[in-house]
């Protein structure tokens, strides 16, 4: 039995550091090891659990060295190894950042940071589909984690809106829990790896491509989803009691942006080939800087940044 | 073999070691007819064996330590000091999966007698002069449902009104249903103020707020 993470103390501190990491992901994490293992002292700032998005992954079948294993389990593995170098400090929210000098102020829930340099590992949130009755029904139905809520809809039919990979794997998750899904994909052709699209032929997962969705209805609860058929024009419905929705990523840059990093018009942080942002000493890594969206790109990404920090800090 | 892993004992026995000061009572509250019951049981025996401060003792539900701490639903698990933090710090259902962390926190949270907030959030708690129950629905794979019981704890630690209750949704279906909760964490406040999702402290204060003055 999977007893689930381990923890280290929630203390309310305040700490002066060399770098500021903000989000324990894998691009987080990996930044942390290689930041102190290049003398730098760093922290890990995450407002929830280090683990970042690759938690929410069911399965993972493409990180080097791991042949396939829950998402959960390979980032404990990442936290492990990065508590070996690095403080982690979780369920804490960094919530302002201002220059004073040459120091980086952190204002955060549970202490106030200085840093000489800072690492955006901040990652990317679900994005919404924004169709009606999506708001309306959120936590009525409408979810956008089947780690979290599938259970509630064992022996009930849902929607996964989206077929790309994220929306593959959530249909697979959910047959395996005894859910009955459906995947409803805009595009006019199977938009997952062949890997997944094998899994959902054999477990009988039905996918319907070239769909817009328009709408979600119900009353208390989710009753439908509605979608176009966007080959023939045609309106049609599908009866479900949840919807999952796996339709992309934002990225969380609001921070960022607050203290003048550059984004493109998608809200991802512009990064050089160095993980260098248009600010000086302050670095990206990982989902936020619109790469891949894989969790081996990240970590690799995480690496860059805290070298190129090292270099800035100690090499100039 | 146990429930924990050796090596995750092993790291647990060094933060205990750092930051264990008082002595901390775990009781678990077990009957008949519990799937989880020996689990609950088991585990926070095992996390008892890493520190002489954090003592175990089992319950059944009949007894009359039950009927003391308002124990009406098995397998709970109560974190306490056995005096001023009454059963007010407690899960229902297996704290398992990503909760377990949130236990061992709470443990070292009770041992230190005090938990962190913003003076901000502080003030507001201090107003909070009657009974508010925060009650916090969850499954083992949520990753975002910690941060939601530990708030609802650390009000809890901090003021004597409050019980901070964590439910385990899937152990406990019809009590889920009966809240319609489909989506975790899902927040019930004095079984009244609802909402859902792991918000900051200073956004959670206010739905407890919101629930204490609809006592008035």
């Amino acid at each position: 039995m999977n007893m689930g993470f381990v923890l280290p103390s929630t203390s309310r501190e305040s700490k002066d550091v060399d770098v500021a990491i903000i989000g324990g992901g894998p691009a987080g994490l990996s930044a942390g090891i290689y930041a102190t293992r290049a003398g730098l002292n760093a922290i890990i700032i995450d407002k929830g659990n280090a683990g970042g998005l690759a938690e929410d992954a069911p399965f993972v079948e493409n990180y080097l060295g791991f042949e396939g294993l829950k998402g959960e389990e390979l980032a404990k593995k990442f936290k492990e190894h990065a508590l070996k170098y690095v403080e982690i400090s979780e369920k804490n929210e960094v919530t302002e950042i201002k220059k004073e000098d040459d120091r980086f102020i952190l204002k955060a829930e549970r202490g106030d940071y200085t840093a000489k340099a800072i690492i955006f590992a901040t990652g990317t949130t679900h994005k919404s589909l924004g169709v009606p009755g999506e708001k309306e029904l959120f936590g009525k139905g409408v979810s956008y984690c089947v780690t979290c809520d599938g259970y509630f809809f064992r022996g009930k039919k849902v929607a996964v809106i989206g077929g790309g990979n994220s929306g593959a794997i959530a249909a697979i998750y959910l047959k395996d829990l005894g859910v009955d899904p459906v995947i409803i994909e805009y595009k006019n052709q199977i938009m997952c790896e062949n890997a997944y699209k094998k899994i959902i032929e054999e477990k009988g997962i039905k996918y319907i491509t070239n769909a817009m969705v328009t709408e979600f209805k119900g009353k208390e609860k989710v009753e439908k989803v509605i979608y176009k058929d966007r080959e023939n024009g045609e309106t049609k419905e599908i009866p479900v009691e949840g919807i999952f929705v796996y339709v992309g990523l934002v990225p969380i840059s609001d921070l960022a942006k607050k203290i003048g990093v550059d984004t493109d018009d998608r809200g991802y942080i512009r990064v050089s080939q160095k993980m260098r942002t248009n600010v000086e000493r302050i670095y990206a890594a990982g989902d936020v800087t619109g790469t891949a969206g894989q969790i081996i790109i990240a970590a690799g990404q995480g690496a860059v940044a805290a070298l190129s920090a090292y270099e800035d800090l100690m090499l100039k | 073999m146990g429930y924990i892993q050796d090596k995750d004992k092993e790291y647990l026995k060094g933060e205990f070691d750092k930051n264990m000061k008082e002595e901390v009572k775990l009781l678990v509250f077990t009957g008949p007819n519990c799937q989880y019951c020996n689990v609950a049981s088991a585990i926070a025996q095992e996390v008892a064996e890493l520190h002489e401060k954090i003592n175990f003792e089992e319950f059944s539900i009949d007894s009359e330590e039950a009927k003391i701490y308002n124990v009406e639903h098995v397998p709970t698990v109560i974190i306490t000091d056995g005096d001023k933090y009454g059963g007010r710090i407690r899960y229902v259902g297996l704290p398992s999966g990503y909760e377990f962390s949130s236990m061992i926190e709470d443990i070292m949270d009770v041992s230190r007698r005090h938990a962190d907030v913003s003076d901000e959030v502080m003030a507001q708690l201090d107003m909070i002069d009657k009974p508010v129950k925060i009650q916090v629905f969850v499954t083992p794979t949520c990753p975002y449902c910690p941060r939601a019981v530990r708030t609802a704890h650390r009000f809890a630690l901090l003021n004597e009104n409050i019980t901070g209750e964590m439910v385990e949704a899937v152990e406990f279906p019809d009590w889920a249903n009966k809240w319609n909760v489909m989506s975790v964490p899902h927040i019930l406040i004095n079984e009244d103020v609802q909402f859902i999702g792991a918000y900051p402290d200073e956004q959670y204060i206010k739905y407890v707020v919101e629930a204490w003055k609809k006592m008035q």
